[in-house]
């Protein structure tokens, strides 16, 4: 199946909980999105979905959902799990999600939080979160199993929690530099079709073109078959990324 | 004894650290309190009238500077610190510092502005008179965690105050209002100015803390200022800005002249910064000044001659180059000082953003994303964008992205070679604006006295 063919000239972008769940420049992701596929031609129309607000799923091309502190996440928590069905449902047709943080925590079982709160989450990627000391925090340069060249991703990791993978998780990446999901087992994210939970922000899709990119083919097509978007300089992108990098090839 | 010891042996070393030219204003401190510990408290409590912290993410180094202005106004001396030196070690620096000869008048008062990480351990080692609050803001998440995290550092000081304390607090931001809530001593500052000098919207995204500290809605704005600072209440459960004691009600721009409000009396201030923020931190200052009882008619006097503190929106000459130097740390101050920018009237507008990653700079460049370019970038009337710093490729991302077009857009990654690119290429009617992280700003600093090109610089 060739681009052109099933080219879809406009993309609905989901972003859940942009009021409470924005921190470390979430919204850079999102950004990022939009830019690369406007660059082709593609208008992304961005719809939040706050607390109580009705979504048209069957709209939704792509969800983006964003960390917060602990007391925004636990004030959407509970609206979240309201929503999980239809989102599960969508996300079982094969539109992308990207979960940064917070929202990678709320995709998986539960999230214990330092203050012993067990959040629920919805259950969708087989992780659990516990609360960690002291917060991982620095740059993080990783390498993924996606289709996407080149495989490293590159971002910047803040959290407190210790993300842990049960049987049916698959990791986004292995660490190189940084600590990941949870310091011990080299794993960074979990992925499951076509959504993405994962601890890196810096913002990340910015710096990770590739990824961004990824993304959108998924959108585009969500069966997965459409593997390359229309071609597109990401030479400033890289420059951003390969600085990372490069301070992950001390450590390796 | 030992209190002795420790205060000349600090001294010593600050002394040669500064003859060398190494001028870490955090090792005195260091090597007091490792003699003595308890230096820092034995030395404030010799001071008669204690000690002022000040705090908040924004706007420390200014208002201290500004309330330290009106405070030393009559002639009294007090003990000031310097921006660096904000941290625990750097408060016991300058304390140490200050111990000076008998010749000289004792300081009864230290103004301190502290960080806001070392204010539990400032306030257990001073017990304040008085604690000022500007505002809460993100800044720099990797260092100290959440929001949350760093209300609650400054709560543990308010409990550490002395009984009879002020808290004088930015009624304006609902987080640092509300720590006013059941406290005896309170003095309010804000805002009430007419709804034509409020600032366009920017991204709601810059937004952090719009809900109720009390019951966690979401607040409801009859005025917004910038960020989430204005007059709010709660629709769920009534709480509401306090009415503050202090109002800035007129910012005449033209003739740099801030009334502001105190009961029935009107004074009018001269303030030659630009930006809202600058009255946030003069009716800021005015009001943790008032808290040492200073005729209030005396004030207009005392600001008269008031020039910003190094990097704070401070002019420079450069040959016949207009250069101003504003530091950048995180989203809404980053914003504040481009609506600055962009309230310039100059035809000819260059902009030299330099952003570093150390850890004074914040390590994280996420926040650059949190910066509203995209509404802003159109409006600023900037010709020309030039990039630096050890992420100057993220920061020509984030421009990019924001829709300005690659040909504006330099990237030189030495901060100071591109100062001095822009300078030669550019012509006389174009104003420079440089908008450096903290680093940046300290190499930038260097290489302009270096090439002689800068008045006097005070430290911070
Ligand atoms: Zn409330």
């Amino acid at each position: 199946m060739g681009w052109t063919s099933i080219k879809k000239s406009h993309l609905t972008l989901l972003h859940l909980y942009p009021d409470h769940m924005n921190l470390y420049g979430d919204r850079g992701n999102v950004i990022a999105l939009v830019h690369r596929a406007g660059r082709r031609g593609i208008d992304v129309e961005v719809v939040a979905g706050e607390l109580g607000k009705p979504i048209g799923w069957q709209h939704v091309d792509m969800v983006f959902m964003g960390g917060g502190e602990d007391s925004h996440q636990s004030r959407i928590a509970e609206d979240f799990l309201l929503r999980a069905p239809e989102l599960t449902r969508r996300l079982d047709d094969g539109i992308p999600m990207l979960a940064i943080c917070g929202a990678y925590q709320l995709l998986g079982h539960y999230y214990r939080t330092v203050d012993g709160q067990k959040l629920p989450g919805i259950g969708y990627l087989d992780v659990t979160t516990e609360p960690g000391r002291p917060r991982a925090i620095g740059d993080v340069v990783c390498e993924t199993t996606l289709p996407i060249v080149p495989a490293t991703l590159v971002g910047f990791e803040n959290h407190g929690g210790r993300t842990f993978l049960g049987s049916g998780a698959t990791p986004l990446a292995t660490i190189y530099r940084g600590q990941g999901n949870n310091g011990q087992d080299h794993t960074e994210g979990a992925m499951k079709l076509h959504t993405i939970g994962t601890y890196l922000h810096g913002s990340l899709l910015p710096k990770n073109p590739h990824l961004t990119d990824l993304l959108l083919s998924w959108a585009v097509d969500p069966s997965g078959s459409l593997m390359d978007l229309a071609p597109m300089d990401m030479s400033l992108e890289m420059k951003a990324h390969e600085l990372i990098v490069a301070r992950g090839e001390k450590v390796r | 004894m030992r209190l002795w010891v420790a205060v000349w042996a600090a001294r010593l070393v600050g002394l040669v650290s500064r003859i060398s030219g190494r001028g870490g204003s955090s090792l005195p401190g260091m090597v007091a309190r490792r003699i003595d510990p308890l230096v820092l408290s034995k030395l404030v409590s010799r001071l008669s009238k204690g000690v002022i912290l000040l705090t908040g993410t924004n706007g420390k180094t200014t208002t201290a500077a500004l309330a330290a202005s009106l405070l030393q106004c009559d002639g009294h001396p007090i003990v000031h610190n310097q921006a660096g030196a904000n941290l625990i070690v750097g408060l016991t620096s300058t304390m140490v510092q200050a111990e000076k000869w008998r010749v000289y008048p004792r300081a009864a008062l230290a103004l301190l502005e502290t960080d806001e990480a070392s204010m539990p351990r400032a306030g257990q080692e001073t017990h304040p008179r008085a604690i000022v609050v500007t505002n809460f803001f993100r800044d720099q998440l990797d260092r100290y965690g959440e929001l949350s995290t760093t209300v609650g550092m400054v709560r543990k000081a308010i409990s550490q105050m002395a009984s009879d304390g002020w808290l004088v607090l930015n009624a304006d931001d609902p987080q640092v209002a509300f720590l006013g809530q059941d406290q005896q001593h309170v003095i309010y500052f804000g805002l009430d100015l007419p709804v034509n000098a409020t600032l366009e919207e920017t991204g709601d995204d810059v937004v952090d803390a719009r809900f109720c500290p009390r019951c966690g809605q979401a607040l409801r704005y009859r005025q917004r200022y910038y960020a989430h600072l204005g007059d709010y209440s709660c629709p769920n459960c009534g709480w509401s800005r306090p009415i503050p004691h202090w109002t800035a009600t007129l910012w005449d721009k033209q003739s740099h002249i801030v009334t502001v409000r105190h009961g029935n009396d009107l004074m009018e201030l001269p303030m030659n910064m630009p930006g809202i923020y600058n009255v946030y931190n003069l009716v800021g200052a005015v009001a943790a000044a008032m808290t040492q009882g200073l005729p209030a008619h005396e004030m207009g006097r005392c600001l008269e001659h008031f020039e910003p503190a190094f990097g704070r929106m401070e002019q420079v000459m450069i040959r016949d180059h207009q250069i101003w130097l504003a530091l950048v740390k995180n989203p809404v101050g980053f914003t504040q000082v481009l609506e600055a920018v962009g309230d310039w009237p100059e035809s000819s507008k260059w902009a030299l953003i330099a952003i570093n990653d150390r850890y004074a700079d914040g390590q994280d460049v996420s926040w650059l994303w949190d910066v509203d370019f995209e509404t802003l970038g159109p409006r600023l009337g900037i010709d020309q964008w030039w990039v630096s710093g050890m992420r100057a490729y993220d920061m020509a991302l984030r421009l990019k992205y924001a829709g300005i077009p690659d040909e504006k857009v330099h990237v030189v990654e030495n901060p100071n070679i591109a100062l001095d690119m822009m300078v030669d290429q550019s012509t006389r009617t174009v104003t420079i604006y440089v908008m450096p992280t903290y680093t940046a700003l300290l190499d930038l600093r260097q290489h302009l006295t270096q090439k002689g090109y800068t008045r006097h610089f005070r430290e911070g």
